[in-house]
């Protein structure tokens, strides 16, 4: 007997409040990215068990959560690559990430 | 249900320590439990390659990345004291706020979803060769939009990452020889 829809979408629902709860504490622009990271996979998570739960009324077009879901794992793989790059960039001009420091835009 | 309740707790134990946790290789680490457990969610959702891409590019591409630059940063230990007092019992408080209103439209709202039979014969397990079905149909455009984006990204990274041009550094060939002896020095 596997767990039913709603309990997927109520644990992706906390994964993202508390994803959401780092974004707006944390103060190291790291681990403001490690937070997102794991909204990304809230919302993952409950693609795909919506997916499962309207698989049967889908017909052939039943995959397309987790298609999606699929899609958004590669967008975070480019977004981790460049924000990380862009990281080490303000590294090197400031040695610090603080995100209540990075008031400007300039380098 | 067991399954599913261990993999929920490991879940969110790891999410509490991502953003709780004052080092940031411990957060990092969190992060991967959380990532682990969220695979194991795709698995009983009957999506198996999607939670072997979870494992292979999360848990293991992305972390890594995550990992190698802060050590390569070096970021301090975290002081626990946000600039604004209220800042940190308010976003907790409309965390849970969000949460209990997530929680309460979804389980008013729940349906009988389908047999667990019924969905791995349509499903087929979410094999690779059903997602690839998909991707390459009714994804076709978003597909190749995830193509280009990549490109941009491996250039983007690479661009941002290099030193930036001083002209004295990347003068030409006569210049080359003296800073790689500087690096064996």
């Amino acid at each position: 007997m596997s767990a039913p829809t709603e309990y997927y979408v109520v644990l992706s629902a906390i994964l993202f409040g508390l994803g959401a709860i780092g974004v707006i504490t944390r103060r190291s622009a790291i681990l403001v990215f490690l937070s997102v990271e794991l909204m990304l996979n809230a919302a993952n998570l409950a693609m795909v068990a919506y997916a499962r739960h309207w698989s049967l009324t889908g017909g052939s077009h039943a995959l397309q959560g987790q298609g999606a879901a699929f899609i958004v794992l590669a967008i975070a793989a480019a977004e981790v690559a460049v924000g990380l790059g862009i990281l080490i960039a303000i590294f090197r001009n400031r040695v610090s990430t603080d995100v209540d420091e990075l008031t400007e835009v300039r380098a | 249900m067991v399954t599913f309740f261990l993999m929920a707790a490991f879940a969110v134990a790891g999410g509490i320590l991502v953003v709780t946790a004052r080092q940031p290789i411990h957060a990092a680490l969190a992060l991967v439990v959380t990532l682990l457990a969220v695979a194991v969610a795709y698995v009983t959702l009957d999506a198996h390659f999607l939670a072997a891409i979870q494992v292979i590019v999360y848990a293991g591409a992305v972390m890594v990345l995550f990992l190698f630059v802060i050590m390569l940063l070096n970021v301090e230990r975290q002081s626990p004291t946000a600039r604004w007092r209220w800042l940190r019992p308010s976003a907790y408080g409309f965390g849970l706020l969000a949460l209990v209103a997530v929680a309460i439209v979804v389980v008013n709202q729940r349906q009988a979803g389908p047999t667990p039979t019924q969905v791995s014969e349509v499903l087929q397990g979410g094999s690779a060769e059903r997602i690839g079905t998909v991707l390459f149909s009714d994804y076709l455009l978003a597909f190749h939009l995830v193509a280009v984006l990549l490109l941009t990204g491996i250039i983007g990274a690479v661009s941002l990452v290099q030193r930036a041009g001083r002209p004295d550094e990347s003068a030409g060939p006569a210049t080359v020889p003296a800073a790689s002896e500087v690096e064996t020095a």
